[in-house]
């Protein structure tokens, strides 16, 4: 009974054609190094989406966009987003300035900011340990650093699902039924707060 | 859920400042701090074989969210959800004081009582559906509420907890020294994080008070500690 194996892990993944890559770039291709990203304390799921590189696509602090992102190109946020992100052969960044009001589902997911919204990622989410996350993630690795937020539901999926099934709407928390696992978001709560 | 249905032989609940006497575990454990606290935790062991019987059981633990903990339920293949409860409440709180403090004189600056509070706060939090959770991990922190607030708090938590899920959570009795965070760390053991402080301890319960707080729920079981801290059980 204490050694449950992990058979019957659930997964809503719906297997669906992949995105289609078709959106333009939010930003025109930019150089410059990203800032660096503090490293995972917990070492059970190392964090395993690559910096930001070169090439990848940026929305900086102090920018603010709205609508729809999809694409195949890496994208990096540290302004303000709202709408939907889907990048789903790529990878997201949200920097430490990010806010983020939006369903994010790519390859793989780092949050150092602020992201409200359901996370799905193909391979894997990093919460930094300033982010805060209002929503659910859905990922087959999880990394949280210690002082990290989350408010919703962690789902764990199998590595090999395709990443382009769409993400579920988002609606009051906690509605999925048992087999079925729909992440869900949380409707938010208060404004300030002082870190621990 | 019937205590008798799954006899388990329990031994009193022990308190471990020494780290050492426990083996390093591969990943998340061996991320735990040599110095940090370890409590040997017997309501934690019996909560997870009261849930046992639940395939993809949904657990939600309302304090922060932690890789161990998370990994450990998911590795279970249990659902996980977090919402740190008490800091959301001292968020609220601070919310409503500024609104109270920017509002013009005479416009909805009211006082509110502690219950309209935890009736307005729950408005937006612990929004779960009713019956949707089969174990719910509150820890220590009803010991940091109001004592206006925990019978709506707990109200809400019997709402939420399917018939047969249980309800764990840890009662000083005496105020605590420190403010500390909990994790899990395997089936019986969980780590005492220190942590800035983010709310004072509110009140000692009783055990009568306690009973009366869960007096919805079927049964409960309660384990004392060496610290004497009470590590207690209820079973809707």
């Amino acid at each position: 009974m204490w050694n449950k194996t992990t058979q019957g892990k659930p997964s809503s993944a719906v297997p669906q054609p992949a995105a289609a890559a078709t959106v333009t770039p939010v930003t025109a291709p930019a150089a410059p190094v990203p800032p660096a990203v503090s490293a995972p304390t917990a070492p059970a799921t190392e964090r395993s989406v690559a910096p930001v590189a070169t090439g990848t696509s940026r929305i900086n602090a102090g920018l603010k966009i709205q609508g729809e992102i999809s694409g195949s190109s890496d994208l990096y946020i540290d302004g303000e987003m709202q709408g939907k992100i889907r990048l789903a052969n790529a990878q997201v960044e949200i920097g430490p300035n990010g806010r983020i009001q939006a369903d994010i589902e790519a390859r793989g997911i780092v949050i150092e900011g602020s992201v409200q919204g359901n996370l799905k990622a193909g391979e894997s989410v990093h919460l930094g340990p300033a982010s805060r996350v209002q929503g659910s993630v859905l990922t087959p690795r999880i990394g949280i650093d210690d002082g990290a937020r989350l408010r919703g539901k962690v789902e764990m999926t199998r590595a090999d699902s395709p990443p382009s099934a769409s993400l579920p709407q988002s609606h009051s928390p906690a509605g999925s039924s048992a087999s079925t696992a729909a992440p869900e978001i949380l409707r938010p709560v208060a404004a300030s707060a002082k870190d621990e | 859920m019937n205590w008798t249905a799954k006899i388990r032989a329990s031994a009193p609940a022990t308190f471990s400042v020494s780290p050492s006497s426990k083996a390093a575990k591969p990943g998340p454990v061996a991320a735990v701090a040599p110095a940090a606290n370890h409590r040997v935790s017997n309501s934690l062991k019996e909560f997870l074989w009261l849930i046992s019987d639940v395939p993809h059981a949904r657990v939600l633990d309302l304090g922060p969210v932690w890789q161990s903990t998370v990994s450990f339920f998911v590795d279970k293949g249990y659902r996980i959800s977090t919402e740190d409860l008490l800091r959301t409440w001292k968020e609220y709180l601070n919310a409503e004081e500024e609104r109270m403090r920017t509002a013009p004189i005479g416009e909805d600056g009211e006082k509110l009582s502690p219950s309209m509070l935890a009736d307005k706060f729950l408005e937006a939090a612990l929004q779960y559906p009713e019956h949707s959770l089969h174990g719910i991990l509150l820890w220590d922190l009803l010991d940091y509420f109001d004592p206006g607030v925990t019978p709506r708090l707990m109200e809400r938590v019997c709402h939420m907890l399917h018939p047969g899920g249980v309800a764990l959570a840890l009662f000083h009795s005496r105020p605590a020294e420190r403010f500390q965070r909990y994790r899990i760390i395997d089936s019986q053991t969980v780590e005492l994080v220190a942590a800035p402080t983010l709310a004072v301890h509110a009140h000692v319960f009783q055990n009568r008070e306690i009973l009366e707080l869960f007096g919805k729920f079927r049964s409960s079981k309660t384990f004392v500690g060496r610290d004497q801290v009470r590590e207690a059980l209820f079973v809707r």
